[in-house]
Parts: C-alpha cells; sequence; structure tokens
C-alpha cells in the first residue's frame, strides 16, 4: 500500500527532503520546478505533496494524508488531532519576541505586538502578565515595528540575519522548534504494516 | 437576494440525506434491540451543576441558558452521562442488569467554527456488570452493528486507561499538570513526555515507563507480552488482566483478527475508567466507533454500579457510507394528479385509494391547458420521476410520450365501476 505523505512548503520540505533522499527514497519525478501535485517514489511505497503549513496538520488530521512533517510552530498554533511521533532533526529554530534593542517586554503599560502566531504569542503574555495587543500579520513581519506597527514582534527565527539587517534583536526565546513527524489516528493502527517500516528509517536517521 | 441565516456548525438534512438517515437509525435501532436493548431519551437540557464537579466535558465547550428561576441549564454535551443519570434515578438496585439504547441529538460549543456543534448521537449502555465477558459484548455489538452496513477492514482498537492511570498516580501531578501530560501521552510524543517529566521533577523510572507505554501498540499478543514486564502494582496488574481477558474473549467470538491492542489509549471522556476502544472501517480517517467502561459515574448519581457502552456518530457514519458508496440511492415514484374544478371530489378518492397502497400520490388544481404545466413541473427537482394524470369531466388520463391517453387503472386501482355490458363508461362523483 502507498503512504501519503504531506510536507510543509518550504524550508521544512527541503530539509526532509533531504532526509528522504538519505534515507533512499528515490523520487525521480520530482524537482522544485515541477507542476505535479503529487510525486511517488520509484518503490510506489511513499508519496508525497506540499501544501501550505498550517494544512499539514489538516491532511493528517483527516486522513487525506497518512503522515506530515510540520513545524512545532504550526502545531502549537494549529492544534490538530494528530500523533506526534517523532521530533525530528530538521528545522530547528526558536519562536521568540524580538524588537529594537532596549525594547522591554515587561513594562508598566500595555504593548503591541506583530506576530503570524497570535495564539502562541497571546499564550506567552499571558503568562507573564504582561498587557499586550496583538496584530496579526501574514508575512514580512520584521517589517512591522520598523514602521511603527507594533512594539515588537513574535517569530520564529533560525539565523537571526534578517533580524539584523533590520536592525532588530532577539528580546527573549519562548519555545524551542523542530518539525515534528506526525501520525493519522487511524492509518497508524490500521496501515501498520506499511507505516512502520517509514517510522523507523526516520527514527534511525533521526539519531 | 439570499440572505444567510446559517449558523456555522449547525447544518441542514435534505429529504435524500433524511431517508438515508432514517434507514441507518433503523437498522441500528433493530440490531440493539434484538440484542436487549431498551430505547430511552433523555431531556435536551441538564442541569449545569452535573457537569460542574468533574470535567467530563470541557466547561468552555457547553452551550449554557439561564432557566426562569435563574438556574442555569446546559443544552446536554454528552449522552451517557445523562442516561446514567436516569438509571440512576429509576434503578436503585446497583444487582440490577439494566441495558439502554438511546437516539439523541449533543451539543458542543467547540471554538473552531468549522467543526459540528450538533452531534447526532446512537449508542448503547450496559450497567450492572464489571466483567470483561461484558466488554467483550459490548465491542461484539459495536462490530454488529457496522456490519450492517457491508464497512470493510473493520478493525478494534482497544484499550484500558487503567494502566496510564496507575501511573500517573505515582507522580504527584496537580490536575492541571496531569492534563498537559495527559495531552503529550495522547499524542505518542515521547520527546515532549521526557522534557515535560525533567521540568516537572517526575521520577526517571516513571517517566520512562509512561514514555515507553505510548509506543507499545500493535499486534495483540505482542502487546500483551510487553505489558506484564510493565506492571509494577495491583492496580496495573488488574487493568492488564482485564486487558487479556477482553482480548482472549474476542478472540474467542472469532475477532481476534480485528483486535490491535493499544497500551498509549487515553480517555476521550474523562470518565472512562477501564477497557478503552475504538472501531476503525476502511478508507477513513477517524473512528466509526468509540466506547468503554465507566465503572464509577453511576456512584455521582447516587447508586454505586458499573457500566459500559458505546456511541455512534450517526452523521459521520452516514458521510462515511455516503463516500464509500454504501447508501442505497434515494428513489421515491411520485404520483400527481391534476383535476379540473368539477372533479375535486374524484380525484382526492382516486388519490386516497392509492395512498391506501401505498402510493405517494399528490393533487394539484387545473389551470388552463395541463401540456405545459407537466412540462414545467417535470423538470423541478421533486417531480423529475413523477407519472402524471390529469382528470377531466370524470376521465382520467395518463401523460406519456408528450400525449395524454385514457386508463381503466392506476396500479390497481379501478378507475371506473366494471359495466355488465362490458364497456365501461365514466363513472361521476357528484
Amino acid at each position: 500500500m502507498n503512504i501519503k505523505m504531506a510536507l510543509a512548503k518550504g524550508r521544512v520540505a527541503d530539509k526532509a527532503l533531504e532526509t528522504l533522499t538519505a534515507m533512499g527514497y528515490v523520487f525521480s519525478d520530482y524537482s522544485p520546478k515541477s507542476r505535479k501535485l503529487v510525486f511517488t517514489d520509484d518503490t510506489e511505497t511513499l508519496s508525497f505533496f506540499l501544501v501550505k503549513s498550517p494544512d499539514v496538520g489538516t491532511y493528517v488530521e483527516k486522513g487525506a494524508a497518512d503522515i506530515g512533517i510540520v513545524g512545532r510552530d504550526v502545531l502549537v498554533e494549529h492544534p490538530a488531532d494528530v500523533y506526534e511521533l517523532l521530533n525530528l532533526d530538521i528545522g530547528k529554530c526558536d519562536m521568540c519576541v524580538a524588537g529594537f534593542p532596549g525594547t522591554k517586554i515587561v513594562y508598566n503599560k500595555k504593548i503591541t505586538v506583530g506576530t503570524k502566531y497570535p495564539r502562541i504569542a497571546k499564550h506567552y503574555f499571558d503568562t507573564i502578565d504582561q498587557p499586550a495587543d496583538f496584530i496579526t500579520i501574514g508575512g514580512s513581519v520584521e517589517l512591522a515595528p520598523i514602521l511603527g506597527l507594533c512594539d515588537c514582534i513574535v517569530d520564529i527565527v533560525e539565523s537571526g540575519n534578517t533580524l539584523k539587517e533590520n536592525g532588530l534583536v532577539v528580546l527573549k526565546k519562548i519555545l524551542p522548534i523542530s518539525s515534528r513527524l506526525i501520525v493519522n489516528r487511524v492509518s497508524l493502527k490500521t496501515k501498520s504494516d506499511d507505516i512502520d517500516p517509514i517510522i523507523e528509517r526516520f527514527r534511525a536517521a533521526n539519531v | 437576494m439570499l440572505k444567510s441565516y446559517t449558523i456555522d456548525g449547525f447544518e441542514n438534512i435534505q429529504y435524500q440525506g433524511y431517508h438515508a438517515l432514517l434507514d441507518i437509525e433503523q437498522r441500528l435501532g433493530e440490531c440493539f434491540k434484538r440484542h436487549g436493548y431498551r430505547r430511552v431519551t433523555t431531556p435536551t437540557f441538564e442541569a449545569y451543576d452535573i457537569y460542574m464537579d468533574d470535567d467530563a466535558v470541557p466547561r468552555d465547550d457547553l452551550f449554557k441558558l439561564v432557566s426562569r428561576k435563574g438556574k442555569v441549564l446546559a443544552l446536554k454535551p454528552d449522552a451517557t452521562l445523562s442516561v446514567a443519570r436516569m438509571a440512576a434515578i429509576n434503578h436503585h438496585d446497583p444487582g440490577e442488569i439494566i441495558k439502554f439504547y438511546y437516539l439523541t441529538n449533543i451539543y458542543r460549543h467547540f471554538s473552531e467554527p468549522d467543526v459540528k456543534k450538533e452531534i447526532t448521537q446512537m449508542g448503547v449502555e450496559y450497567f450492572g456488570d464489571n466483567s470483561p465477558e461484558c466488554d467483550a459484548q459490548i465491542i461484539r455489538l459495536a462490530l454488529k452493528s457496522l456490519e450492517l452496513f457491508h464497512i470493510e477492514k473493520l478493525q478494534i482498537d482497544l484499550g484500558n486507561v487503567g494502566l496510564i492511570d496507575a501511573l500517573l498516580t505515582k507522580t504527584d501531578l496537580d490536575a492541571d499538570a496531569r492534563k498537559a501530560l495527559g495531552k503529550l501521552i495522547d499524542k505518542k510524543n515521547v520527546d515532549d513526555i521526557l522534557d515535560f517529566a525533567k521540568t516537572h521533577g517526575i521520577d526517571e523510572a516513571v517517566a520512562d515507563k509512561l514514555a515507553r507505554v505510548t509506543t507499545i501498540y500493535g499486534k495483540p499478543e505482542a502487546v500483551l507480552e510487553k505489558t506484564e514486564a510493565l506492571c509494577e502494582n495491583t492496580a496495573m496488574r488488574r487493568a492488564a488482566a482485564h486487558l487479556k481477558a477482553v482480548y482472549r474473549l474476542l478472540c474467542a467470538f472469532g475477532l481476534g483478527d480485528a483486535v490491535t491492542i493499544d497500551l498509549g489509549f487515553t480517555r476521550t471522556m474523562n470518565y472512562y475508567t477501564d477497557t478503552v476502544f475504538k472501531v476503525y472501517g476502511a478508507h477513513w480517517g477517524a473512528p466509526l466507533i468509540e466506547g468503554g467502561r465507566y465503572d464509577a459515574l453511576s456512584a455521582k448519581f447516587g447508586i454505586d454500579r458499573p457500566a459500559c457502552g458505546f456511541a455512534v456518530d450517526v452523521l459521520g457514519l452516514m458521510d462515511y457510507l455516503e463516500q464509500n458508496d454504501l447508501i442505497l440511492p434515494f428513489s421515491e415514484a411520485r404520483t400527481v394528479l391534476f383535476y379540473a374544478p368539477d372533479d375535486i371530489k374524484r380525484a382526492a378518492d382516486i388519490a386516497d385509494s392509492l395512498r391506501e397502497r401505498g402510493v405517494i400520490t399528490e393533487t394539484f388544481p387545473l389551470k388552463g391547458a395541463p401540456e405545459p404545466v407537466i412540462a414545467r413541473m417535470g423538470h423541478t427537482g421533486s417531480y423529475k420521476n413523477a407519472r402524471f394524470y390529469c382528470i377531466r369531466q370524470g376521465e382520467v388520463l395518463k401523460w406519456q410520450q408528450n400525449r395524454f391517453d385514457r386508463v381503466d387503472d392506476i396500479d390497481g386501482v379501478r378507475l371506473y365501476p366494471a359495466d355488465p355490458a362490458g364497456s365501461p363508461v365514466p363513472h361521476r362523483l357528484v
């Protein structure tokens, strides 16, 4: 049986495909420019498709995909009812509060926070009892404090280069992030003969 | 312009769907009845208080209302609680065997807009027996009830929450932390469980076992073998023995091959105390049936009585059947009689005779020429396959191949009295 895998477009998918290749899967019909949507490996045991990161959880939860790879940031922001079997060694970064040097995140009045992750941001500021307004932004979050839209941002920081180039710094790391191998709750049990070997290969590649 | 008054999370059921739904309910009901279950129903509302003391259902997920006297009510968020309450009120002998089944809507105020908030559940509750035999009977019935619909590759996923409970009691976590850890266990996230254990000062050996339990699932024999090694106290050994006994009984029923066991099963409902199970079908990413044993719930309502049961999400099952082409196509032959003003009574009489024979019959007054009316009506949804007749001056004409022909009977209903001389004469009712 062919196992279907959802990958989060972008950084995570690139890294995941490297790992899959290292594990011995060959996707000869795949190239980043291809217009095809679903790619199957040459042994026809594993297919993958690329979707926007918040959709990975949805595809796997509903069973349209059996397994998926997606960042922890996305799973915390958009929870899905799935098994999170493995913390993969790819896509490592941190969820951070960032802003101009010297910006105080604990302050005696309300601050404004720009983010792609309103849920994570709100949870963090709630736990430190800092009143905050949240502005949800779709992308290029670094722009928001520069233009005065907010006092600080909550976003994932990998190398910190984008921040540096825009004169911003990490003010506080709030959550370590890595990619997760997620599995549909039913597939894990009903397709175990086909899924277990794949999980084992990921586990072995992870050490 | 059509105005949209739809509310997120609630849906209309069209007549084709309702037809299928009714069929599902009847088949399930008949199956439960023949197994000795009696149908009951409980009110749509429950006193909010019964959901207060334990969090069987997250309180934010309740639809709340205030009665005229200021009492807070909740739209029933769960069927089992209400049925257990009812069984406790009406049956005071704790040893009495009671078997109930129900069909009810339950309501959950989920925050996600696209999740259904009104859920139709049909299920059974078996009170007064805490033996593994009772669990095995219940699981077999769950399977039987899905077999009615020719669902393939049915699989029983079996667990026992007693094992993890016994490990959790060794951690001295407060209720909130236990819940958080429970979520990680439920996700089988070994790394996060170990991280959590470290930050919450859980004994390493216990943490290690909790993490290990979540990874033990699959073929029953292999799982049971590993279970023995995990047990370290009476509570765990008791839970393991119960699990094994249920599995052995399922094997005796000839269902062994359909079983997988998962030691990492956490409770979907807070009241489960022991056996829990789910049933899966081919090509579907969600369970079709969930159930389990809840031995401590009835005691909350004053009667200490063990119980076990399961519920089918009826609309979920209907979606499954629809997507897997297991629903009988909806077809319904309609008969339409048009009548001229003078023939109103005659049309009504013929219609009644047809209805007595089970034919769906409707009558409409004729205004002007019948042909264009029939042509238009024949194209609208409900009347696409209808048979059309026209009654004029006592004569019954059938519309076929774009013309009217005189007919003597419809489905065996004679339209004219037999004439002794043999030639039928129009029968007129004045």
